[in-house]
């Protein structure tokens, strides 16, 4: 009892003197022998989306030889667990942090704690608050991706001429993103023929997509065109559609994937899907960390060297990706996200 | 009244405390930067106050051979209520208050049903943790309440001597009650009714009323651990504390406590969440995929339980 209090005391001394010398210990290389680590964060793990995002990214880091990448995220898309996963990188002490906040205000501490500690934060896909992050890698501006979906309709329903009536279906009605397009979408339609009759917010329930696209292909009679604008709104009222015999007399057309929303274009219910190329987009966010990592400044007005896509340009503080993509029968099998 | 056996009656504390040695001195050789730097443990000690201040309270009622299914429940529905109660007032004494009092009244109802309608408290509380939840959820609608400034924040923030306000608290409870529950004849009779519950009420001791208060204490604790969270994470919702029930338990249960209640300590508990913390740490910072922590924490489950029966005489 007492040789075994003694043995416990010096093993406990031992612990905490150990604590305390490596206090100070030089910096070793985080996960592996590569310069830089970057941290890339999504909004979800293991969705469609963000996994196409992530092949980018990994792509980039392969042919950097300087990159280490680490890719992670909550697989509930938990904006306290990014918060925790952002803290834990801290303390690794890697060179950058790419966060694809699902709450800008529940991670932005932890953001701006990493500044803190001189690693570099940038988000991409969605935007975090304005203090916590110095770069903000922007897959397309609102105004691109409003007047793409507008155009692809008029497009769609066979021209300029047309009119009749068109809905949107959205995501929840707080949703950033979704909104920002709607701004844009309503004055673009205003000049068209095409008369925006409501807005559903099914949220990202893709039951009540499917209810909500049926209900609005019931009620009114001279429905021309459906925007599904998020990536459960859009099949939601694709299928809608095929249920109820409509292909070919109400237009479907929005933001998706086009892996998802192959086998509608397949079948001529969609003729156009909007969206920017997301594995583009993780690959550009690796060109920008890994630039920031290395001391380069990006500044307002400059561009980016971003490998294969060549120089992006830089508009305040948003690397811009370029332009969105239109995905018709003719080209959706050209690409594999 | 029970004797404690007058041998070395701390086994397994001692079994843990090696334990945790072992993981901090063998994790820290994978990931030293981490787990041999003071500053860096102290900095991530922030993630696991919530669990640690739950866990307290749960040991103290799992010893009277109950259980707290609710405790994460109770920390949404009392987190929504301070997110709405700020949204209102802008003041966040009366906030903090209001999450309290809330918090306070799930405890108590937990207590009414366990005490005097005498339904097992593992179906009370399986029923209120559906239940807080729901109403959590009915009220906020999916709000997501913030902007509660950076005072507030500082509560789990701020530190003193490398330790927030909420870590010293947990320190200063595992304090009062292991003083509590070994030397007054409230922490003896805690125990006692673990063991024999009939036996106690038959020599006099309310045991209703310490239950009561003990169902209680434990909702005004998961209001305080709901406050902690919230000024961590900065936003409030319905979401606040899911799953943190199990978490808690099987800290209590890595602790030591049995969990028919009767045999347990404080320091037990505090040790299980220490372990529990660093592994998942390691997983974090060196494994790199969370599907490992529940397998590691399975395995400590498991293995703390044997090796203590395997040095311990009182091992059943």
């Amino acid at each position: 009892m007492n040789r075994l209090s003694r043995f416990l005391f010096c093993l406990l001394l031992v612990a905490i003197v150990g604590c305390g010398s490596e206090d100070n210990a030089t910096v070793d290389p985080t996960v592996s022998g590569k310069e830089l680590t970057i941290c890339v964060l999504p909004k979800i793990k293991g969705i469609p989306y963000f996994t196409s995002c992530a092949d980018g990214a990994r792509e980039a880091a392969d042919e950097l030889d300087d990159v280490e990448l680490i890719y992670d995220g909550p697989t509930d898309g938990d904006a306290r667990k990014q918060a925790e996963m952002i803290e834990n990188w801290t303390v690794l002490g890697v060179d950058a942090i790419c966060v694809a906040p699902n709450a800008p205000d529940v991670v932005a501490n932890a953001m701006k704690e990493a500044r803190d500690e001189g690693i570099q934060v940038i988000t991409w896909d969605a935007d975090g608050t304005k203090d916590s992050r110095s770069h903000f890698v922007n897959q397309a501006t609102a105004e691109a991706i409003g007047l793409a979906m507008v155009n692809a309709m008029v497009k769609d329903v066979g021209g300029l001429a047309v009119a009749g009536d068109v809905v949107i279906v959205s995501s929840d009605p707080t949703s950033d993103n979704q909104n920002s397009w709607i701004e844009v979408m309503k004055p673009a339609l205003a000049k068209t023929k095409l008369n925006l009759v409501t807005i559903k917010y099914p949220g990202e329930n893709s039951g009540q997509a499917l209810a909500d696209a049926k209900d609005v292909i019931k009620k009114y009679e001279n429905l021309k065109g459906i925007f599904g604008i998020s990536s459960v709104a859009f099949p939601g009222a694709a299928e809608a559609v095929e249920q109820m015999n409509k292909s070919g007399e109400i237009q479907v057309t929005g933001l998706s994937l086009p892996s998802e929303m192959k086998k509608y274009v397949k079948a001529g219910t969609v003729k156009s899907v909007i969206l920017w190329n997301t594995p583009n987009l993780g690959y550009a966010t690796i060109y920008a960390a890994r630039a920031l990592a290395q001391g380069k400044t990006l500044s307002e007005g400059g561009t980016l060297d971003a490998g294969r896509l060549g120089e992006l340009d830089i508009v305040g503080d948003n690397v811009l990706l370029g332009d969105v993509l239109v995905f018709t029968a003719e080209n959706i099998d050209d690409y594999d996200f | 009244m029970i004797q404690r056996p007058r041998e070395f009656g701390w086994w397994h504390e001692v079994v843990l405390l090696l334990l945790l040695m072992a993981v901090v001195i063998g994790a820290g050789m994978f990931v030293p930067k981490f787990f041999w730097s003071l500053t860096q443990q102290l900095r991530l000690s922030r993630q696991m106050w919530e669990v640690a201040l739950l866990s307290l309270g749960m040991t103290l009622i799992i010893l009277t051979g109950g259980i707290d299914l609710s405790v994460g429940s109770i920390m949404a529905l009392s987190a929504v209520s301070f997110g709405i109660v700020f949204e209102a007032s802008e003041s966040l004494p009366m906030s903090a208050v209001s999450c309290l009092l809330v918090a306070l009244c799930c405890g108590a109802l937990n207590g009414a049903l366990v005490v005097w309608l005498k339904l097992h408290p593992l179906i009370v509380t399986l029923a209120t943790f559906a239940a807080f939840r729901g109403i959590a959820e009915g009220v906020s609608q999916g709000a997501h309440y913030s902007g509660f400034g950076e005072a507030f924040r500082g509560l789990s923030h701020d530190n003193y001597l490398g330790i927030s306000i909420a870590g010293w608290s947990f320190f200063g409870l595992v304090a009062v009650l292991t003083v509590m529950l070994t030397n007054t004849s409230w922490g003896r009779y805690l125990y006692a009714i673990g063991h024999n519950e009939s036996a106690v009420r038959f020599s006099g001791i309310p045991v209703d009323g310490m239950k009561f208060s003990l169902y209680s204490a434990n909702g005004v604790l998961s209001g305080l651990a709901a406050i902690v969270l919230v000024s961590r994470t900065g936003a409030a919702n319905a979401d606040v504390g899911s799953g943190f029930e199990l978490e808690v338990i099987t800290a209590v249960v890595i602790g030591g406590t049995s969990i028919f209640g009767g045999r347990g300590t404080v320091i037990g508990t505090a040790l299980g969440v220490l372990l529990i913390h660093q592994t998942r740490k390691f997983v974090d910072l060196y494994l790199q995929a969370a599907e490992w922590t529940p397998i590691l924490i399975g395995c400590l489950l498991i293995g703390s339980i044997l090796v203590y029966r395997a040095c311990s005489r009182d091992s059943k």
